[in-house]
């Protein structure tokens, strides 16, 4: 009786706080598929109208399809780099002797601190230097990399909650480090791998601010800097299609989130664990 | 008699063959994309010619333009940015279109070179280029771009609005002299606006509708009650700070003290705002001559010739002199090799044939730049507005300067300070020149 | 030889990409937060223009000023050595000619003078270009000249036949470079700017307000409330709650824009209570940002509290339940104390990432009005990468960045400290 009370409750508080959510995403779809009506909040028919840009090319901008794959390249490369190397280094730093342990993951944390896009200069000379600016492989690395301390204390957190038993049994055996990591400590983390692939994913796929400065051609444009240029300084805009391209631009990773939520609910086996 | 007929043909064999072996030289252009203008099709039209006379001149080259628009939310700044550093990477385009006070800062730090080197400037069509354009040209002692279009901002109102607070026919006919002659004033905007509220013909807030976001615009306001904003002998940047005052003060008096302005006018949307001003709204606004053509072409506002008058910006009080913003947007050449820069220049002569540049002239509601326009059928008949010569005679540019957007800041900042309440016109003031002296030391001369 | 231990190897890639390209780029900020480096400066290479303002610096300098007076003389001369360099050009061999029996010996003070003089020959030069090779060739002035090399430059001056001894030549080329210089007055300009000091209220503002009404006490809310629903219930909330960080940022914005506009959903609501309608974001620009930074920053917290209540043990939850006030007691004895070390992880990092963030609030209000908004990152964004004319700082925009690590330094250190940092790193018992 009490506990049913509770959660209705709880049930109208959480409603009410989602309130301006459910508020702004109805409008949202409601736009997306109606002609807005210029003296009333309601729309005046319904309309396939701004959905125009999956067929025809907008003047003045790449096709849609290639802006869409160049976003899938950059955010596939992206979690491919910082699994590949957050799991080894997070190992490393979970499970492996070594000096100065304490100070690496302290700095791993301090770096965060740094506003990623004050650093961009820096960035620009450097990938300048080794050819890579204006190009999509220079913002992948760069991306990657500015997301590899979260990758690598998640992971760290992963391994730490794997018992040292497994390891053990597999070094009684004969095995050498890496085959134990490999074939017995990895599968022990595939939550954690599958967590961090979502936020890197999720991450990497609305980032701006990196492809738009160092990658600026057209042909390397991603949906962010597609979606931006939607937007107008003077002009009036055209916002229902730019609706219809944000949905278009979070269907992937609405798509993506459905299959692997359950596993992001499982991110805080790592993080420091319940210990404490 | 086929001997004769296949030495016909051997001119078109030599010609095809020369032209089989052209090298294909690639033509950067970077410019604002802009949906009714006419300047990637300008230099699309002036490639095509080039080729031709390439060809006719047997030269071994033919020029490909790559055109690239940049838009946005922020599409000036997002392009200046991407030149800045495309440029300094070496990957940036040959031309580039922006606004003239960027002259200052590329030529200072050689990403652009002066035009005057590559290109004779007392030959056709740049001799026929109005000479007031040349000034925002310049910039230590060179000049550095061809202006590509002119345009002056204006006050604009609805006659209608105006007609009910008791202007007559021939009232609003002598409005824009009266502007022009100086007894017309900021301050009468305000009160007229006013009336419109009172009276009920439009709602608080919409009385007198400024442009919702940061731009040259303002400095008009600074302007009319007679600021300077270069010393014309060191070339340095002033700051006059009773004009500075006056113009702070205007707009508390049009948000506090005759409530015509919003307290939060500014960042309003730019559709709510072209929406306002189009239906009539928003009583008197500013704006510029092109979104004229925004208002017709793209929002549907076809009455506005019956609607809308007006006139040049309003002098701040009786005694000032009214004024216009002109904003010219110059073709800069990229420091580059000779070749490159050469085609470059030629590219810019020809898309600056007045044929060419009343296209964008008359599609965007833009002035023409050369003086020959005027005798143009096309761009005589479609012209707007249709007296463009007392314009630019009132007309004033920004100044050339490599501190320009720093100083322009400061003091849109202290706009916005008074504007919403958070300072007085006075305390702003102090505050500006507190900021600019701790910020940019001798690079200006306060007064 | 001795072996490379594993662990360096399995760090190896990772602190290769880190150092590359995040360490090095955070070492260079800091080098060019003591430069004047800016668009009007460049970022590479020199640039030696001499103008107004060069050589009023040279006038007021220690310079010879014979020298001076021969850098600011302007005239254009047919002598010997022009007429060699006009011999060697491109130009037509007839005009050269004619040059060479007509023109040596004169002097004109103005380009448009000597392209007049040109003009009047029989055989004039064929095209701009061909004249202004006679201008460059016959120019004897430094006035408004500008180099790339500073090798050009000794040629000009050998051409002009400026002796100047090194010291003089080291003071010139400072003085006419217009390339970046080291310098300390982007940190005394921080400190004095009375604007810095709000930008900074600002910034601790935003992240206290955001962090503890959304990032931290929204996302605790929500995960407790979701803890006790049923499952279907709970999923449905959470995955409400993640849909704005799934969100483009700029659509984002874009529809709160649209809810708080003149003609928006709550102008629409208000006007039933007699409101007239108005632009709500500009109205309340505070609310605005910390709302719009909230409802995405709210999700991440959400999650690592929901996945850490679901690894409490359950026995300890069923205790608690034989309890009359249930779920409040619950709470707070069992559930809060056992989410303390993800509470302070959260509020940790998010502090971290509010520091840094700008993307929302410039979409929105982009720090107005009056800068009222602006906060530490957004004004360092705006200074070195965003002006509407163009002037973008990047030194400055640097020492901003530096100022802004100390911050955030100051409080990693702090909550490394409540952490108990220590504690997550036990040895690990296996030897290599």
């Amino acid at each position: 009786m009490e506990k049913h009370n509770s959660n209705r409750i709880s049930t109208i508080i959480l409603f009410v706080l989602s309130l301006p959510l459910f508020i702004l995403y109805f409008f949202f779809f409601l736009d997306v598929f109606t002609v807005p009506s210029t003296d009333s909040i309601w729309p005046e028919s319904f309309t396939l109208v701004h959905w125009r840009f999956l067929t025809e090319t907008l003047s003045g901008k790449p096709s849609i399809w290639i802006t869409t794959l160049n976003t899938l390249i950059f955010s596939g490369c992206v979690v491919a780099i910082v699994l590949v190397l957050s799991s080894t280094a997070g190992y490393a730093l979970s499970r492996l002797k070594m000096p100065y342990r304490s100070q690496l993951l302290g700095t791993l944390l301090l770096l965060h601190s740094f506003p990623s896009v004050s650093l961009l200069i820096a960035i620009f000379i450097i990938l300048q230097m080794i050819g890579l600016y204006d190009s999509l492989v220079g913002v992948i690395i760069i991306k990657a990399s500015l997301e590899l301390p979260f990758g690598i204390w998640i992971m760290k957190g992963f391994y730490d909650t794997v018992p040292w038993e497994i390891e053990m049994s597999g070094v009684q055996d004969g095995a050498s480090r890496f085959t134990v990591w490999y074939k017995l400590i990895l599968p022990q983390i595939y939550p954690g791998l599958a967590a961090l692939s979502i936020f890197s994913f999720i991450s990497s796929w609305g980032e701006y601010v990196l492809p738009f400065v160092l990658a600026p051609s057209a042909e390397q444009q991603t949906l962010s800097v597609y979606l931006a240029g939607l937007l107008s300084e003077t002009t009036a805009v055209d916002y229902g299609l730019l609706k219809a391209v944000g949905l278009f631009y979070m269907l992937p990773v609405m798509i993506f989130y459905i299959f692997t939520h359950e596993k992001l609910m499982n991110i805080y086996g790592g993080g420091g664990g319940s210990k404490g | 008699m086929k001997v004769k007929y296949f030495l016909s043909f051997f001119p078109i064999i030599i010609y095809s063959i020369t032209f089989a072996y052209a090298r294909d030289v690639e033509i950067g252009f970077w410019t604002k994309n802009d949906p009714i203008d006419y300047r990637n099709g300008s230099i699309k039209m002036a490639v095509m010619i080039l080729n031709e006379e390439l060809k006719i001149e047997g030269a071994d080259v033919q020029v490909v333009a790559k055109i690239r628009s940049w838009d946005g939310g922020k599409a000036w700044s997002n392009l200046k940015q991407a030149y800045s550093l495309a440029m300094e990477a070496g990957t940036g385009p040959t031309i580039i279109l922006s606004g003239h006070e960027d002259i200052a800062v590329w030529g200072n730090s050689g990403l652009i070179q002066p035009i005057d080197e590559l290109l004779d400037l007392d030959t056709w069509p740049m001799s026929n280029i109005v000479e007031s354009l040349w000034g925002p040209m310049s910039w230590n002692g060179k000049i550095w771009a061809v202006p590509q279009d002119a345009e002056a901002r204006l006050l604009f109102f609805w006659n209608k609005h105006l007609a009910k607070i008791g202007y007559s026919e021939s009232d609003l006919e002598a409005l824009p002299d009266k502007i022009a002659s100086g007894s017309y004033t900021l301050y009468d905007v305000l009160k007229d606006a006013q009336k419109m509220q009172d009276q009920g013909v439009v709602q608080k807030g919409f009385g007198f509708y400024p442009r919702p976001k940061k731009g040259g615009d303002y400095w008009q306001f600074y302007r009319a009650f007679d600021g300077d904003m270069q010393d014309s002998a060191t070339g340095k940047l002033v700051l006059d700070k009773q004009a500075l005052l006056a113009y702070y003060q205007f707009f508390h008096d049009a948000v506090y003290k005759y409530e015509v302005t919003s307290k939060n006018h500014i960042g309003t949307s730019w559709s709510n705002w072209h929406a306002a001003v189009t239906s009539g709204k928003a009583g008197i606004w500013h704006g510029g001559t092109w979104q004229r053509a925004e208002w017709v072409d793209m929002i549907g506002f076809h009455s506005f010739n019956e609607n809308v008058g007006f006139g040049l910006m309003p002098a701040g009080k009786s005694g000032f002199k009214p004024t216009t913003l002109t904003h010219p947007l110059a073709y800069m050449i990229s420091r580059n090799n000779d070749e490159l820069s050469q085609l470059a220049a030629r590219i810019i002569a020809i898309a600056t044939e007045p044929r060419i540049n009343s296209l964008h002239a008359i599609k965007s509601s833009h002035l023409g730049i050369t003086k020959v326009q005027d005798a143009q059928e096309f761009y005589k008949n479609n012209q707007w507005p249709s007296d463009t010569s007392s314009l630019l005679e009132n007309a004033f540019s920004l100044p050339n300067n490599t501190s320009f957007g720093q100083y322009d800041i400061a003091v849109w900042n202290g706009l916005t300070a008074v504007w919403s309440g958070r300072l007085t016109p006075q305390e702003s003031v102090d505050y500006i020149t507190k900021e600019l002296n701790a910020t940019m030391g001798g690079k200006v001369i306060i007064k | 030889m001795k072996r490379i231990p594993l662990a360096y190897w399995f760090l190896l890639p990772a602190a290769v990409s880190i150092i590359l390209f995040y360490v090095l780029p955070v070492i260079l900020t800091f080098v060019f937060s003591f430069t004047s480096m800016a668009s009007d400066t460049g970022i590479y290479g020199n640039h030696y223009v001499y103008s107004k303002n060069a050589i009023r610096a040279l006038e007021k300098s220690t310079l010879n000023r014979d020298i001076f007076k021969k850098i600011i003389e302007r005239k254009y001369v047919f002598d010997s050595e022009s007429l060699k360099i006009i011999s060697q050009s491109k130009i037509e061999k007839k005009t050269q000619t004619e040059i060479e029996e007509t023109l040596p010996g004169t002097v004109y003070s103005t380009e448009k003078a000597l392209f007049e003089a040109l003009d009047k020959l029989k055989n004039k030069p064929r095209s701009f270009r061909d004249k202004k090779i006679i201008s460059r060739a016959t120019i004897r002035s430094l006035n408004g000249e500008e180099f790339i090399e500073i090798s050009e430059m000794r040629v000009a001056f050998e051409k002009l036949q400026i002796e100047v001894g090194e010291e003089d030549f080291d003071l010139i080329t400072e003085v006419t470079n217009t390339s970046w210089h080291w310098t300390t007055k982007n940190y005394r300009e921080v400190f004095s700017n009375p604007d810095s000091w709000r930008i900074f209220k600002n910034t601790g503002l935003y992240v206290t307000l955001t962090l503890g009404l959304f990032n931290v006490g929204c996302a605790l809310i929500i995960a407790l409330l979701t803890f006790y629903m049923s499952l279907g219930q709970s999923k449905f909330f959470r995955s409400l709650w993640l849909i704005p960080r799934i969100s483009p940022s700029v659509l984002y914005v874009l529809l709160w824009r649209d809810l708080m506009d003149h003609s928006g959903f709550i102008s629409y609501v208000m006007g039933y209570f007699g409101v007239a309608p108005t632009n709500w974001m500009g109205e309340f620009p505070w609310v605005t940002i910390i709302v719009i930074n909230g409802f995405v920053g709210a999700s991440m917290g959400m999650i690592i509290f929901s996945s850490a209540m679901q690894a409490i043990p359950k026995s300890l939850l069923y205790a608690a339940s034989v309890d009359g006030a249930y779920m409040w007691q619950q709470i707070r004895r069992i559930i809060l104390p056992q989410i303390r070390w993800p509470i302070l992880f959260i509020a940790s990092y998010q502090t971290l990432s509010l520091l840094t963030s700008f993307e929302y609030i410039q979409l929105s209000t982009d720090g107005g009005p009056a800068r009222d908004t602006e906060v530490w990152a957004l004004h360092a964004f705006h200074t070195a990468l965003s002006n509407y004319w163009g002037n973008l700082r990047y030194g400055f925009g640097a020492t901003l960045s530096v100022v802004l690590v100390v911050i955030g330094i100051i409080a990693s250190i702090t909550y490394l400290k409540l952490f108990k940092f220590q504690v997550l790193l036990q040895e690990p018992p296996i030897e290599n």
